[in-house]
């Protein structure tokens, strides 16, 4: 099977619970559990060549450009870890089908795991850095969903929040550590990344790489001081504890620990930051560990407190060191997971974690009682049980590091020796009490069997190690080092100093044990920090930092925004102005002619005077106006029709919808601001204008740096749009997938507009316009005769030139958007004339479907040419003769310039609907006639008959 | 092109130029809005006319074809600019005079813009906002 298929199924299977769950609850495990199995059954059948010393990989092109490819590859530690997530899950799955309440969506739950176990398979089997992060940002989200299952709980949420902004930042971290060292590598393949150690090791980034990884290793493994997150996740349901943080997430930072230590060990940085913060963390969680009365807290701290220990081993950078570390993390999989399953058996039955209401379980639960001793004791480090071997191993390594180290590591040891018995004897042992929540007996064997299976391992791995897993350790600890390790796995090492120092470890842990009561009294009295007070402290001072920088930026007044960003530009480009050299322009200028100096007095004239009159808004509007038909006039002079025209209808357009929409408001701009205020505004908008003036001189005075595209458009415009219409075959083909951008933009706005108007209508708004009084005199005779007559016999002809300018826009001034407002205005004007509702109730098409028609014919042109072959909206042009008309050339970009003519007759239409209801609402009544006053009627005229 | 074509053409610009001051000269120095109304008149009709009539006789003089395309900026001309003329008059009488002081337009009838039943004439009532309103949008 290949190994990216052995990745993505667990995600593929990810969609399969939902809908099985409809066929009951076994139904939906099975079909989880087949996933699980097939994956790992996938990986069972390259085993044998992975022990043999190869290495499987599978290699796709994904975005090569990147440097981001799809590459898969199993080796030793690749395939130690997909046993440990594909097998625990498999155990996991069983375990939750029985442990999970009927009340519990369950197909969600193994949605959820599914997801989680692909991400994690596919951190261990990426053979691309890239690749691996995307996975592990994967796990950082699927965990999220895992650990936060029980949304009604806030401590789940809460728990959940503080794991993903952990995991999350560390993630991030980690990104920029994995691309300086693709970066130095030159390549983002791992196998790559391996193979160059010495060059890594010796970047001047070597250091900047190594604590931004390590920061993603440590947030996602709970080393100090990213250790307090993992207790917080216990809210969890207990399968995903045991799975989390037994077997797969905490244990990512170490596989990318492992992975990544050929490269990155073997330094005083290394064994500095991996090895003083795992053994830190590993004093740290056992001291804790010892002091937690919940089951599950205190299992927590104890998984805290063995990944502080194989971080250690890892940051040792010997190799002895290596095989220690994949040994336990064997050991500590397998007891953690079954001590984890125990855990939440006694929750399941006893109804309670906490210890202090526990004890006397043996003759109650034997079953259990005997799961939970031997994975405790293997915690604990007693001979016979696989985990004594690895703590030798660990207590050996430390002492052959220094004195030190072995102190402390004897210390932790005692610690764990200390929170292991208390799990056992103060939750099992002791006498039957008659106070527990509900009276505990053993679980059915779906709820025991998966961890009974795992305690069977604790045995045989203690008993026969080097028999059971001593080959499967070489070729992991190989694929650790790059080397061929001597490993040795045996049950008695001789009279060795790590001998008396788990002596003194296992007499210590029961001598704490005895004094427990005291000691926790002691414990609970001492001051100490609270990691949740502190992160929760923390994560509100950055929102709040956060809140106080955006609200101080965007305060919801606009021009606030717009001098921050005026001033910010202006900034800029002084900035950058003074520092770079600036010489005069050797352009030499045309002469002035008269008319451009008049347009320019004009404009200048109008912005003058809009400045002065701007708080009389119907003045401002008509001076507004003037500036639009002084530029549309510009493009006249330029040799411009086609923007000439557009400008010319878009001015009309624009000033009609507002003023229609300044009827409802205020006709005067009140003065709100201070006269300081006004000033510095007016510095800004100065500087501006200053700032771009001398921008557009500084480039007219000289020549272009590149050679501008209009002569490519000039040249191809017929050759490849079909089109002598420059500027119209840009629009459409050149340049259509702006326009068809832009016709959807313009959609969206008539819709907001049309949701704004209901939105108002809704609202406190619609009293006030209902009870408005009209702050200037109503005319009596409001659609005139004249204007209607007018506007009846300009429809037709101006229907007339919309089509002309439509049909004629590919090669001749004009086109779609034109011709869309030309039709627009010829029928705003009949609105005029009529009133609205009269004209509306004339017509009957939908303006929302005239946009979504608009759009959709502009889109399904573009993939009428994929379809056919070609790059999307490619278009095509033939001469064509229909009778009676004369020859026509017609390009099939004609179609999606229907589509924009749609979008803008509907926008616009849209928009004068959305303003006319506000009329209806503020009193405007509907004409029953086209006119006010009809002389051919009698008396008076278009009177409804009462 | 004949001596005696360009000076019919520069004679009609030169009018129609002197019409157009005319026209803008009299819209600044005439007292009150109605009066003023006369001004523009001139330059629309006669001043933009002249300049019409000088362009179709430049066509048919220069190119040796009858040019339409100022026929119909007559037609338009002659459709717009009594509607904004209207319009102009209607605004002043709202804002500037008082119907009493203004002469009766007929026997029977008041002006229209004054009829006291005001902008109630020929209506129904405005549907509530948010029932059939919202509906007939869709």
């Amino acid at each position: 099977m290949s190994l990216a298929l052995i990745a993505a199924l667990p995600f593929l299977g990810a969609l399969l619970p939902g809908v099985m769950i409809r066929a009951g609850r076994n139904a939906c495990a099975t079909v989880t559990g087949s996933v699980t199995a097939l994956a790992l059954l996938g990986i069972l059948l390259h085993a044998p060549a992975v022990m043999r010393g190869e290495v499987v990989t599978a290699r796709f092109e994904w975005i090569p450009a990147l440097g981001l490819n799809a590459t898969f590859m199993l080796d030793g530690l690749g395939l130690l870890f997909s046993l440990l997530i594909l097998g625990i899950g498999l155990l996991i799955i069983t375990y939750a089908r029985f442990y999970l309440a009927k009340s519990d969506p369950m197909g969600q739950f193994y949605t959820y795991l599914l997801l989680f176990q692909g991400a994690m398979v596919g951190i261990v089997l990426s053979d691309n850095v890239l690749l691996l992060l995307i996975f592990w940002e994967l796990t950082s989200l699927s965990s999220f969903l895992l650990i936060g299952y029980w949304r009604h709980l806030p401590e789940g949420r809460q728990g959940a929040r503080m794991a993903l902004a952990v995991t999350g930042m560390g993630g991030l971290a980690m990104i920029g550590g994995m691309l300086i060292l693709g970066n130095i590598a030159g390549s983002y393949d791992l196998s790559v990344i391996l193979t160059q150690g010495d060059a890594i090791r010796a970047d001047p980034l070597y250091l900047p790489a190594l604590i931004l990884i390590l920061l993603g290793a440590f947030t996602k493994s709970a080393q100090f001081p990213f250790h307090f997150w993992l207790p917080h996740a216990m809210a969890a349901p207990t399968p995903v504890s045991a799975y989390l943080h037994s077997a797969t997430m905490v244990k990512a930072g170490l596989f990318l620990m492992a992975r990544l230590w050929p490269v990155l060990s073997g330094t005083d940085a290394w064994f500095w930051l991996v090895g003083g913060a795992g053994l830190i963390t590993m004093v740290l969680g056992a001291v804790i560990a010892l002091f937690k009365d919940d089951l599950k807290a205190l299992l927590a701290f104890s998984t805290v407190s063995h990944l502080g220990l194989i971080t250690m081993l890892l940051g040792l950078g010997t190799e002895f060191g290596a095989v220690a570390a994949v040994f336990h993390i064997i050991n500590h999989a397998t007891f953690k997971a079954a001590l984890f399953m125990t855990a939440g058996i006694v929750d399941h039955e006893a109804h309670t974690r906490d210890i202090r209401r526990l004890g006397g379980l043996r003759a109650l639960m034997p079953v259990t009682f005997v799961i939970a001793a031997i994975g405790s004791l293997s915690m604990a480090g007693i001979p016979a049980f696989n985990g004594f071997l690895s703590k030798e191993m660990m207590l050996e390594a430390a002492w052959d590091t220094g004195t030190g180290f072995a102190v402390l590591a004897t210390l932790g040891a005692l610690f764990s020796v200390g929170y292991s018995l208390r799990y056992l004897v103060h939750t099992f042992l002791g006498p039957v009490r008659d106070d527990y929540p509900h009276t505990p007996h053993d679980p059915g064997p779906g709820l025991w069997l998966p961890p009974a299976f795992l305690a069977v391992l604790v045995v045989v791995i203690g008993l026969v190690p080097q028999a059971a897993v001593g080959g499967f350790v070489k070729v992991v600890a190989g694929a650790v080092t790059l080397g061929e390790p001597t490993v040795y796995l045996k049950l008695w090492h001789g009279l060795v100093p790590a001998l008396y120092m788990s002596i003194a470890a296992v007499v210590g842990g029961a001598i704490l044990l005895a004094l427990h009561g005291g000691l926790s009294r002691a414990w609970d009295a001492a001051p100490r920090p609270e990691a949740k007070a502190i992160f929760d402290a923390l994560v509100d001072a950055c929102a709040r930092a956060a809140r106080g920088l955006s609200d101080g930026l965007h305060d919801g007044a606009v021009s606030r925004y717009l001098a921050i960003m005026t001033a910010a530009v202006l900034a800029y480009g002084f900035w950058a102005w003074s520092g770079g050299e600036h010489t005069p322009g050797l352009r030499i200028a045309t002469p002035l002619s008269p008319v451009p100096v008049i347009f320019a007095a004009l404009l200048a004239v109008a912005s003058l005077a809009l400045v002065a009159l701007h708080r009389r808004r119907f003045v401002a509007l008509v001076v507004i106006s003037i500036v639009g038909l002084v530029v549309s006039m510009a493009f006249v002079h330029f040799s411009a029709p086609d923007l000439a025209l557009t400008q010319l209808t878009v001015e009309v357009v624009t000033i009609i919808l507002l003023l229609l929409a300044l009827n409802y408001l205020p006709k005067a701009t009140p003065v709100e601001t201070t006269a300081a205020r006004r000033l510095l505004d007016g510095a800004i908008a100065l500087g501006a204008g200053i700032g771009v003036a001398a921008l557009t001189w500084a480039f007219l005075s000289r020549d272009r740096a590149l050679p501008a595209i209009s002569d490519y458009h000039l040249a191809n415009s017929y050759e490849g749009g079909g089109g002598n219409n420059v500027v119209n075959v840009i629009l459409v083909d050149f340049r259509g997938f702006d326009t068809m951008g832009e016709i959807i933009v313009l959609g969206i706005a008539a819709l907001v507009i049309f949701a704004l108007v209901d939105g108002l209508l809704r609202g406190p708004a619609s009293r006030w316009l209902a009870n408005r009084v009209p702050d200037m005199p109503q005319a009596g005779d409001r659609h005139p005769l004249m204007m209607v007559v007018a506007t009846r016999i300009a429809l037709p002809i101006a229907l007339a030139v919309a089509v002309f300018i439509f049909l004629r826009g590919h090669n001749e001034p004009g086109g779609g958007f034109i011709a869309g407002l030309v039709a627009a205005i010829a029928l705003l004007m009949q609105y005029m004339a009529s009133g609205f509702a009269w004209s509306e109730s004339r017509q009957h098409f939908d303006y929302h479907g005239v946009i979504a028609l608009g759009v959709a014919i502009a889109v399904l042109t573009g993939v009428a040419s994929l379809l056919l072959g070609w790059n999307f909206l490619t278009s095509t042009n033939e001469y064509v003769t229909v009778w009676p008309l004369s020859k026509v050339h017609l390009a099939s970009a004609i179609a999606f310039d229907l589509g924009v003519f749609l979008t803008v007759v509907g926008s616009v239409m849209l928009a004068l609907a959305s303003l006319s209801r506000i009329g209806r609402r503020a009193g405007e009544g509907v004409n029953l006639t086209p006119m006010d006053i009809d002389p051919e009627a009698p008396g008076r005229a278009g009177k409804e008959p009462h | 092109m004949a001596l005696w074509m360009e000076i019919l053409i520069s004679a009609l610009l030169v009018l129609a130029g002197l019409f157009a001051i005319v026209g803008s000269f009299g819209l600044i120095r005439l007292p009150d809005p109605m009066t003023r109304l006369h001004a523009p008149t001139k330059a629309t009709t006669l001043g933009i006319g002249g300049v019409l009539i000088a362009s179709m006789v430049y066509f048919w003089a220069a190119e040796g074809r009858v040019s339409a395309h100022e026929l119909l900026i007559t037609l338009f001309l002659f459709l717009s600019a009594p509607i904004t003329a209207l319009f102009i008059a209607k605004v002043h009488l709202h804002q500037s005079e008082k119907p009493e002081a203004l002469p009766k337009p007929g026997e029977a009838v008041d002006w229209a813009s004054f009829a006291p039943d005001g902008p109630a004439r020929g209506v129904r009532p405005a549907p509530e906002a948010g029932d059939g309103d919202a509906a007939r949008q869709g």
